[in-house]
């Protein structure tokens, strides 16, 4: 397992590097922010003063080193919008938003094994149709609408929570409903049929035939089979969280990394984006790699004898799975 | 897209080389030989009629509304603006209320329809392309290819796509052909990833392993029998991004760099109906409802539509009612 | 929760939906809403409304440094709060006011000199005196730190400050300023332990408020400076949060999380709540007259008459904006009372046009309206309805939204050139109220902001800025009546209303600078 993981690490240096390379390109290539930074009336000299003051004026290449340097050094630099390191202000911003993306992603996981478990029980009875339907729609609403609305709905109308802001715990439940909604309607579809597939398969057959009772072949034998599909969709609706949270986090007044990244494209801030990207990608890769494991360990476990598995099935194959389990007609 | 029956190293009865547990080595088909039954069995299942209805007539609107409403859509006027839905009082047009600039709902959603599809349908349509044809390569041929393959796919998904679209958006304008190129990039590691995953299992296969025997090229067993495997799926995979690149569009437009007025889509609609929530919540309900029905209609299709272009799986659609929700129990297929 | 009903009180709310289901949810808002002050409260002062006034901005202040404070989202929090400058424009009548300094006069064709107070400390326990003004004004505006105020009031010329004893400043310029008074009113004063090496992020000031704790990315709390020279403001604390949204900051002001919501659009909900005041912005389309057809006076004028500035304002802003006829509102010396807006009227507008198409100009050449996306409420709306108007008056108008940092590159020199005519919408305020400083960006041949001039007209600029009293507010109000008859480089369509949400437990009333400079001493709980 040690030689996987030193494997997989040393593997993703080199894209972790690309990423930042392509960040630190693009962002340059979005123009100077003198403009932005400066009053609208500025002459010349305090146009080349600022470029000059915040480097923008060496070559891109001598940019980049100088960053790179800095990186190695744990410096990631000063934010031009708010003068504050860089490193500290993605430090503080990314706890905000992992907490958030962790608690939808364990609710949405709980919620789909429950319904989808619950649907597969009798596929195409009611609760299958209506909870593949619901979960279909679900995942197909604007997220920033569905925010608004509750806004609305909920703190406005019928002053159950708080409209926003990070003050008190009911403040949590609108920004996680309206994150769960997109991962919750994908992941009830894959395991309703991850489920569907594994009750119908001989050993739970077996099971039940011995007389366990339905709860316990659900949650012993079947669940477990199905849960393999839906740890790696989970891990690729994970990072998609993160696009959520730009949008979720700036409606709600959520004080994390999305916000913090699309502000800091708006307003030219390189050095926060480029640190905030380069936190984002390596915890990117860090929960990749932690599926990877939890994948081979529940693979190992689940199903040790399956004669047609010839090799580890890596993430991307169950993309594939993913598929293969959509809910039927 | 060749049959593999046509090609005559390959025995007719390709199932009989592929072990027995594998289902997913469907034979490979030719669509244009089960397109009548499909459109037969199509009409037996109520569901997947009603939502295919849905996609002719969404397509139908992209594709005549716009020369039927396009004067209707920006005809402007200021004294009759944020008018209420279902009033027959301002004449048919406005049935479904007006802007706040008081034009038509119903043409501007309408003309949408259009600028919609062309950003959703051409961003599908070519990261579906590549990155299959990428995976599938990639895939096929293992080793260093298959590494710097996924390497890059890597890259690409650890930025999340949404922010990458704003700061290329920001560099290039936000026109819709940059808008489709960006979200187009943004997904391809998807398809990449499953072409990766199904053809480097399909080519350990034994009716792969025999089509090189018989000294056929890569690139022909490419064409001919591992493509057309690994399409089904990846077709539903595209059904299920179409309605993720409709959300990414709006979010765009959220975040102010998405299709820009003039130029009208659902997304942009839906974002900008949002400040007019409280006093006309018809100007983000009736495109957020368009967003959502197109999608629900494209996924019921596309799973109704993988089970019948499987023949391994199609008799279950030709049962008998009764016996119907034993369609559901199909297996997952194991790719290992 | 249920502990909580002695502090639910103090959050008085009318909901705006009347009768039971308003009384309900009122209870139960009510109940949330006192678990959150509960939430949000420290755990030694009990949270009234008394001692807490909650304002929810658009934006977190980027930092609180005083010499930034022209920036709205910093100055909203800074200026008259933390610091305080010598002077102050009082934004209703317009006249300086004393605050740091008691009296002012010109003595010298350059230099100015200044009384100061002699009974103020800072906060942080420094006596204020004349080297503290001298150092502050120094730091602003001649130092190295790229303040933003610098550029902002003062463009490159630097200003010699002198301490002729504790309580006498002596500010000299180069060339004769009459209105050197009214910038240094934008140099908030700090204390000379401030650093002059870099900005600072949490100042400190003389002001009736010190920052108490800034939990960055949530919120920042102002507690009261107990050592205030003046007297002390009503509330003891004031907390601003910030969200993006429009229509959450008018949710808040309405579901009773906020006492004030800043920068609000018309339609964001605010309802009753919502107060209109004029918040000295106007909205212009700015031509390139040098490019055809735009070179031609009469298409210049077609587009000022194919303008429906009452219907704009009346269908987006509910009527609360004023159709323009100049750059600068009512209240900012030099306005013109007596300038009309351009009348509405298609059919002159088509006329003129076709009258320069017969004589040669290429009036189907594109012209390309430019606007910012987000830059003011509405301002898609807005541009969609110019376009299809100007297209009326027989134009070939296209559309183009841009974000911020593409728009400055129309806005400012060196401007977009290769895209032929273009007609960028504009938004200009005058947050000093002297004409001088819209005229010198926008008007002057070479001013930053301006795409057209004469050098008659230029002549006419210098001439008046260096006029003072009654001479200088007629020479700039004649300027803005030559610039619609001569120049004819905007087509101004409004003078804009902010609004600002306000809960009823909160007596505030705007005023046309509340925007830029929030003071929270003229905050007071309604009894």
């Amino acid at each position: 397992m040690w030689t996987f993981l030193r494997r997989r690490i040393i593997s993703s240096a080199i894209p972790l590097i690309v990423v930042i390379v392509g960040v630190f390109a693009l962002a340059r290539l979005t123009g100077n922010p003198a403009s932005l930074y400066l009053p609208l009336n500025a002459t010349e000299q305090m146009r080349e003063d600022f470029t000059a003051r915040n480097g923008f004026d060496d070559p891109l290449l001598v940019q980049m080193a100088n960053y790179f340097g800095g990186v190695l050094r744990l410096d990631f630099g000063v934010s031009l919008r708010t003068g504050e390191p860089a490193g500290e202000m993605v430090l503080r911003a990314f706890p905000a938003t992992l907490q958030l993306a962790g608690v939808t992603m364990l609710l949405a996981v709980v919620l789909a094994v429950i319904v989808g478990s619950w649907a597969a029980l009798k596929p195409n009875g009611i609760v299958d149709r209506i909870s593949s339907f619901a979960s279909m729609a679900a995942a197909s609403i604007p997220d920033f609408w569905l925010a608004i609305m509750g806004i609305w709905v909920f703190a406005i109308t019928l002053g159950w929570v708080p409209t926003s802001g990070v003050s008190s715990p009911t403040s949590w439940l609108l920004p996680i409903a309206v994150l769960l909604m997109r991962p919750f309607g994908v992941l009830v579809q894959i395991v309703r049929g991850a489920m569907v597939t594994s009750l119908s398969e001989p050993y739970i057959k077996l099971a039940r035939s011995k007389g366990a009772s339905e709860v316990r072949v659900v949650s012993r034998h079947a669940l477990r089979n199905a849960a393999a599909p839906a740890l790696t969709v989970a891990g690729d609706l994970a990072v998609g969280l993160i696009n959520g949270a730009v949008v979720v986090e700036s409606i709600f007044g959520w004080p994390g990394i999305g916000k913090l990244m699309i502000d800091s494209i708006l307003q030219r801030d390189f050095a926060v984006l480029q640190a905030a990207v380069l936190l984002t990608a390596i915890s990117i890769f860090a929960l990749n790699i932690l599926i990877d494991l939890g994948y081979a360990m529940l693979d190992a476990r689940v199903r040790p004898t399956t004669r047609a598995r010839k090799r580890r099935v890596t993430p991307a194959a169950a993309q594939e799975r993913k598929l293969n389990v959509q809910p039927t007609r | 897209m060749s049959s593999p029956l046509a090609n005559p190293q390959l025995p007719p009865g390709g199932r009989s080389v592929t072990p027995p547990s594998t289902e997913v080595i469907a034979l490979p088909r030719t669509l244009d030989t089960s397109k009548p039954g499909l459109f037969h069995l199509l009409l037996k299942d109520r569901f997947a009629t009603a939502a295919a209805i849905v996609l002719v007539l969404v397509g139908l609107t992209a594709l005549v509304g716009p020369t039927l409403m396009g004067d209707l859509a920006t005809q402007q006027n200021l004294s009759a603006t944020n008018r209420p839905p279902f009033s027959l009082a301002e004449g048919w047009q406005f049935i479904l209320g007006s802007d706040s600039l008081g034009r038509s709902m119903l043409a501007r959603l309408v003309v949408a329809t259009q600028t919609t599809l062309s950003v959703a349908l051409p961003a599908v349509g070519i990261s579906l392309v590549i990155g299959s044809l990428w995976g599938v390569w990639a895939g096929f041929h293992r080793g260093w290819r298959e590494t710097i393959s996924m390497r890059i796919a890597d890259v690409i998904m650890s930025f999340p796509s949404l922010l990458l679209a704003v700061v290329v958006l920001y560099v290039f304008s936000p026109s819709a052909a940059n808008i489709v190129l960006i979200l187009a990039l943004t997904r391809i590691p998807i398809y990449l990833r499953t072409a990766r995953a199904e053809s480097a299992e399909l080519q350990s296969r034994t009716f792969v392993d025999a089509a090189r025997t018989f000294g056929t090229k890569p690139a022909a067993i490419i064409r001919r029998h591992v493509i057309p495997v690994v399409l089904p799926t990846l077709l539903t995979l595209a059904t299920l991004e179409f309605c993720y690149v409709m959300l990414a569009e709006s979010s765009l437009s959220f975040l102010g760099i998405g299709i820009q007025p003039p130029d009208v889509s659902w997304g942009l609609m839906v974002a900008q109906g949002r400040q007019y929530l409280q006093t006309a919540w018809w100007l983000s309900l009736f495109p957020g409802l368009a967003i959502v029905i197109t999608t629900v209609a494209a996924n019921v299709l596309a799973a109704w539509l993988r089970i019948a272009t499987d023949p391994a799986q199609r008799w279950r659609l030709t049962l008998k009612h009764k016996r119907k929700r034993f369609i559901a129990r199909m297996p997952v297929k194991e790719v290992a | 929760m249920s502990s909580s009903s002695s502090t639910s009180a103090n959050h008085k709310f009318r909901s705006p939906r009347s009768g039971l289901v308003g009384a309900a949810i009122a209870a139960g808002s009510m109940l949330i809403l006192s678990s959150c002050a509960v939430a949000n409260s420290e755990p030694s002062t009990g949270t009234t409304s008394a001692d807490l006034v909650r304002i929810v901005l658009p934006q977190e202040p980027p930092t609180l440094e005083p010499c930034e404070a022209n920036l709205t989202s910093t100055g909203v929090v800074v200026r008259s709060n933390i610091t305080e400058p010598l002077v102050e424009r009082n934004p209703t009548t317009g006249d300086l006011d004393p605050l740091l300094a008691t009296e002012w006069e010109a003595t010298g064709d350059t230099e100015w000199t200044f009384t100061l107070r002699d009974d103020v400390t800072f906060s942080d326990g420094t006596p204020f005196n004349a080297e503290a003004a001298a150092f502050a004004i120094d730091r602003a505006v001649n130092s190295d730190l790229g303040c933003n105020v610098e550029g902002y009031v003062f463009g490159d010329n630097d200003l010699v400050v002198t301490a002729v004893d504790e309580t006498t400043l002596t500010v000299s310029t180069v060339t004769p300023d009459p209105i050197l008074p009214l910038r240094l009113s934008f140099v908030e004063i700090v204390p000379p332990s401030t650093d002059t090496a870099a900005k600072v992020r949490e100042p400190v000031g003389t002001g009736p408020y010190k920052v108490k704790q800034w939990d960055a990315g949530t919120k920042l709390t102002l507690e009261r400076n107990d050592d205030y020279w003046g007297d002390a403001p009503a509330y003891a604390e004031a907390e601003y949060q910030w969200r993006a949204e429009g229509t959450v900051r008018a949710a808040m002001i309405t579901s009773g999380e906020a006492d004030l919501a800043m920068g609000l659009g018309a339609d964001d909900g605010a309802g009753d709540l919502g107060l209109d005041y004029p918040n000295n912005e106007t909205v212009a389309l700015r031509l390139t007259a040098e490019i055809a057809p735009l070179n031609d006076i009469r298409v210049r004028q077609a587009i000022n008459y194919a303008i429906d500035k009452q219907g704009i304002t009346d269908s987006l802003y509910q009527g609360a904006h004023i159709p323009a006829a100049q750059l600068v509102p009512e209240g900012i010396v030099g306005h013109n009372p007596d300038l009309k807006p351009w009348e509405f009227d298609v059919a002159k507008a088509s006329a003129l046009v076709a009258e320069a198409k017969a004589d040669g100009v290429p009036v189907d050449e594109k012209i390309t309206i430019v606007a910012r996306n987000a830059q003011f409420p509405k301002v898609s709306e807005m541009s969609q309805i110019l376009q299809e108007q100007l297209t009326q008056a027989g134009l070939n108008v296209e559309l183009k939204m841009v974000d911020t940092s593409a728009h400055l590159q129309y806005q400012l020199r060196p401007f977009v050139t290769n895209e032929g005519p273009i007609a960028l919408l504009i938004q200009h305020g005058n947050q000093a109220g002297d004409a001088a400083f819209s005229v010198e960006q926008y008007m002057t041949t070479t001013g930053a902001q301006s795409v057209y001039g004469t050098p008659e007209f230029d002549t006419r600029l210098t001439d008046a800025s260096v006029l003072t009293g009654d001479d200088r507010e007629s020479a700039y109000q004649d300027i803005f009546e030559y610039q619609n008859e001569e120049i004819v480089q905007f087509a101004f369509i409004a003078h804009q209303t902010g609004v600002i949400g306000k809960a009823a437990a909160v007596d505030y009333t705007p005023n046309s600078s509340s925007g830029d400079e929030l003071r929270l001493a003229e905050i007071t709980p309604v009894s």
